[in-house]
């Protein structure tokens, strides 16, 4: 880990340079929840996984399908894009 | 002569008139034509020329990026397909706008926005670039070609919107998407023939696959017309897959080939293997893809009859032959992409080498989809039929595991030099090609593994679906979805790389992957740089000293 460049408070030291190792433990965090939710069904069988009608009971009929995480994702994503080419073409 | 054989024959008798009219010019009338089509691409647009910039760059610059964004799509529409084949009741709430979402319309639309939108735009985007630099001058108009891009992906649009429910108001909407897809296309054409005809110097092997790429989509759309093959069920499926293996495949192989050097700073390796590429495209029959010709019914519209594929024997003989055949080209393109780039270990953690990840993993795909593309058309093609339960797997695997990062891989390759920055961050990169090659490749093997379920169970006659393969295709689907989310991230890179990407320097751009002996450092640069040039541990490192002396006239 690069550790030229830090900030430092009171003694409490953070690195700004982010270590090329630091992924795998996201990558296996990743892995192991999705393994958790293959179990899902198998440890409660019959019921299917929350989806987005379930926690906001007001769109009920509407985002009735695990899709719609995925679709609002991709949504968020698109949007994120045409935001940073609005901010940047306008920002001079 | 049958259907397969006589459909070719005038495809290649009509690709060599072409290649001749290129080469020899059209006699007393070669200036007549240049002003002409000089004239059709900037003036006779009129006011639309005053829309878009024209300044050097712009017009692959404008493509490219609009190939990425289409990504983002074409993956969503294929993500949504995969989930809605086993929960088909997913997107019932949008029934409430009228729209009532299958999968197969859905990968439909997934396959046009890959292909057309994606896939194609990423090619012409590169291709802007390419010829000019390989003829030696620049493009005829950078302004057409940037302007024929909205054309192009209005075009994908109503394709796309035609895939969903291609009859509004008694008109098929697909055919019109086309047509004007071959307007657009056409301009491209001309824009490239004229800066051809303005060269300096001989154009380099990967500019004529790009050209004969780009040439032989109208002139298979003429020959399929004239000979009546899009009206017959073998002609269809010869028309499908001449044009993946001439526009699609030659035109990535062109872009790819050029990039591979780019990336790796080496020499393109073998001449030869190129022309073995481009001949071996033309000749022989490309496997990729569906196992009927439906896209073109779809395409050519009212031109083309429906029509359920029979092969007599003699074009089973012909076809099956022709499709063997295909391993030499692609055999040719493969060795001479890894070869090319040997040595070039730099992944996308250097910000001189976007792409080769991607590059790399195309080169080495192709060969194992190609060989499982073969088995399973020759299948189809003998009437056998065993293997069509897997068909649409291997389809989508060579959509988004050769093609995409192929053409995608090229596309990165030539961004620094095109927008004058690096990406922003090839952390970003890095995530976006283990995220979109993981997603690939696990969620349609999973699908795929799923297919294999569902032909053994029906072989043993069991009607009812089994629970673990619907298990497995929805797992298989939501793999997949990283295949989204690298899309996401590539894009943004390459937007926000546009503002706040490191500027390039020239001198970054031609290091060398081959290993070399020694090395002459004569400024300060990183160990990392000198990696990237093809030094390795062995390698001496020579200093070579600089002084501000003023210097003298050299003695003869």
């Amino acid at each position: 880990m690069s550790i030229n460049t830090t900030d430092s408070v009171e003694g409490f030291l953070q690195g700004e340079k982010e270590p090329s190792g630091s992924w795998i433990f996201i990558a296996l965090g990743v892995s192991i929840s999705l393994s958790f939710l293959l179990l899902y069904s198998i440890l409660y069988p019959g019921q299917d996984l929350p989806v987005i009608s379930d926690l906001v009971p007001v769109f009920s009929g509407v985002f009735d399908s695990g899709i719609w995480f995925f679709i609002l994702g991709t949504m968020i994503g698109v949007f994120a894009i045409l935001g940073r080419l609005l901010l940047e073409a306008t920002s001079e | 002569m049958d259907t397969v054989l006589s459909t070719m024959f005038y495809f290649w008798v009509s690709l060599f008139i072409v290649f001749l009219l290129i080469q020899r010019g059209l006699w007393i009338f070669s200036d007549v034509a240049k002003g002409t089509v000089s004239f059709m691409l900037e003036k006779a647009i009129g006011p639309g020329a005053d829309l878009v910039e024209g300044r050097v760059g712009s017009g692959a610059r404008s493509w490219i990026m609009q190939g990425t964004l289409w990504l983002i799509l074409g993956s969503m529409f294929t993500f949504m397909s995969m989930w809605l084949s086993h929960d088909p009741d997913a997107l019932h709430s949008l029934a409430s706008w009228g729209y009532s979402a299958n999968t197969h319309e859905l990968s439909s639309a997934g396959v046009y926005a890959t292909l057309y939108g994606s896939v194609s735009m990423l090619i012409i985007g590169s291709s802007f670039h390419i010829i000019p630099k390989l003829s030696g001058t620049e493009l005829a108009s950078e302004t057409n070609a940037n302007l024929v891009s909205f054309v192009w992906t209005l075009s994908v649009l109503i394709m796309v919107i035609g895939s969903q429910n291609n009859l509004i108001l008694d008109l098929e909407i697909i055919p019109i998407g086309v047509a004007l897809n071959t307007v657009a296309l056409l301009a491209v054409i001309m824009n490239h023939l004229l800066t051809v005809a303005n060269r300096t110097k001989n154009l380099a092997l990967p500019g004529w696959l790009i050209l004969i790429a780009l040439l032989s989509n109208p002139v298979l759309s003429i020959v399929s017309i004239a000979s009546g093959a899009v009206n017959d069920n073998v002609g269809q499926w010869m028309t499908y897959h001449l044009f993946g293996g001439t526009f699609f495949f030659l035109g990535v192989a062109g872009v790819a080939l050029y990039s591979s050097s780019i990336v790796s700073g080496n020499p393109l390796w073998s001449k030869t293997l190129v022309g073995v590429t481009l001949f071996g495209s033309i000749f022989t029959i490309n496997p990729f893809g569906d196992i009927n010709g439906q896209m073109v019914i779809d395409v050519f519209g009212p031109l083309a009859e429906s029509n359920v594929v029979s092969f007599t024997n003699e074009d089973m003989l012909s076809a099956s032959f022709l499709m063997a055949l295909v391993s030499i080209p692609i055999l040719a393109f493969s060795s001479n992409m890894l070869v090319t780039m040997r040595g070039s270990d730099m992944f996308v953690d250097d910000p001189n080498s976007s792409g080769n990840a991607e590059l790399n993993l195309g080169s080495w795909l192709i060969i194992p989809i190609a060989i499982g593309s073969l088995f399973i058309q020759t299948d189809a093609v003998s009437g056998t039929n065993e293997l069509t339960g897997i068909s649409n797997s291997l389809s989508m695997m060579s959509g988004w595991l050769v093609l995409v990062p192929l053409s995608l891989g090229a596309a990165l390759s030539l961004y620094p030099e095109l927008v004058g920055r690096h990406l922003l961050s090839q952390t970003r990169a890095r995530w976006g090609f283990w995220m979109m090659a993981g997603g690939a490749m696990f969620g349609i093997s999973i699908t795929m593994i799923a297919d294999f379920m569902d032909m053994a169970l029906a072989e043993l006659l069991i009607e009812d679906p089994s629970a673990l393969s619907e298990e497995l295709r929805k797992v298989g689907s939501v793999m997949f979805y990283g295949v989204v989310i690298g899309s996401i991230l590539h894009s943004l890179n390459m937007v926000s790389g546009m503002f706040r990407g490191d500027l390039i320097s020239k001198k970054s751009v031609t290091s060398s992957s081959i290993s070399v002996e020694s090395y002459s450092l004569v400024s300060p640069t990183t160990v990392r740089r000198i990696l990237a040039s093809g030094a390795d541990l062995d390698t001496e490192v020579i200093p070579t000293g600089e002084n501000d002396e003023k210097g003298s006239a050299t003695k003869l």
